[in-house]
């Protein structure tokens, strides 16, 4: 599956395109970004869940997701999983 | 004129309506917002309602509201105005943790989703947390 990641520049208010990549067999995508780069600040990641599901011949509800948060504390680790079937989805703040 | 009225004109102007004002019978789609963090309904979240427009790939805003005691907000949109296409329900979750003394992982939960047959009801929850969210699309 597709994915992005993003950074809000706060100053203009607009996403800052950081990593784009694609899931492995395991549903992962190590190296999303270097602890360097990992500034406090708000992200989204895109996941093309759309494009997904038509690869396997099916549609869906949803034609992508786009999940927001915020890190104000980049010295920890952060797990962003993404739960999701045709019609639904589910995400949580992992570590 | 009081520069709330003025933002009633506009919003008439700009085709924009809030839950309120829409009173109608029933929206084919609905909405209920569930606090699992507290297991209490999400009540007095504000939430809006989006339409892409498909040539400039622009969001227009159709609807705001704030959920009601029981989390819901009946009125979002209208059979007539609900057309096949892209949507966007954005729920301002951060606004919500924070009015109760909480932080939360997300500042906002955007939900996208398309309708193309719109003569069926749609029903978009979102079941959250601070550090959590879970949506379906039911009927």
């Amino acid at each position: 599956m597709a994915l992005s990641l993003h950074r809000l520049d706060s100053l203009l208010v607009i996403w800052n395109l950081v990593t784009v990549g694609t899931t492995d067999e395991d549903g992962r995508c190590p190296g999303l970004i270097t602890t360097k780069a990992f500034t406090p600040g708000m992200y989204k990641m895109r996941f093309e869940t759309g494009q997904y599901w038509e690869s396997l011949g099916h549609n869906s509800f949803y034609p992508y997701v786009e999940i927001v948060f915020t890190i104000t504390n980049p010295n920890e680790r952060f797990h962003l999983p993404l739960l999701l079937s045709r019609f639904s989805y589910s995400t949580y703040r992992g570590s | 004129m009081s520069t709330s009225r003025l933002q009633h004109i506009k919003d008439h102007l700009l085709g924009e309506y809030t839950c309120a004002e829409m009173a109608a019978p029933y929206s084919p789609l609905t909405t209920h917002v569930l606090n699992t963090g507290m297991g209490v309904p999400g009540a007095h979240m504000a939430l809006s309602l989006h339409r892409m427009d498909p040539s400039t790939s622009l969001w227009n805003l159709l609807t705001t509201g704030t959920t009601n005691d029981d989390g819901r907000c009946p009125g979002l949109i209208t059979r007539e105005t609900f057309t096949p296409a892209v949507y966007k329900m954005r729920f301002e979750t951060g606004q919500y943790w924070e009015s109760l003394g909480e932080t939360s992982f997300y500042p906002y939960v955007e939900i996208v989703f398309t309708i193309t047959d719109h003569s069926q009801k749609f029903h978009v929850p979102l079941l959250c947390s601070r550090f959590s969210y879970t949506t379906y699309r039911g009927s």
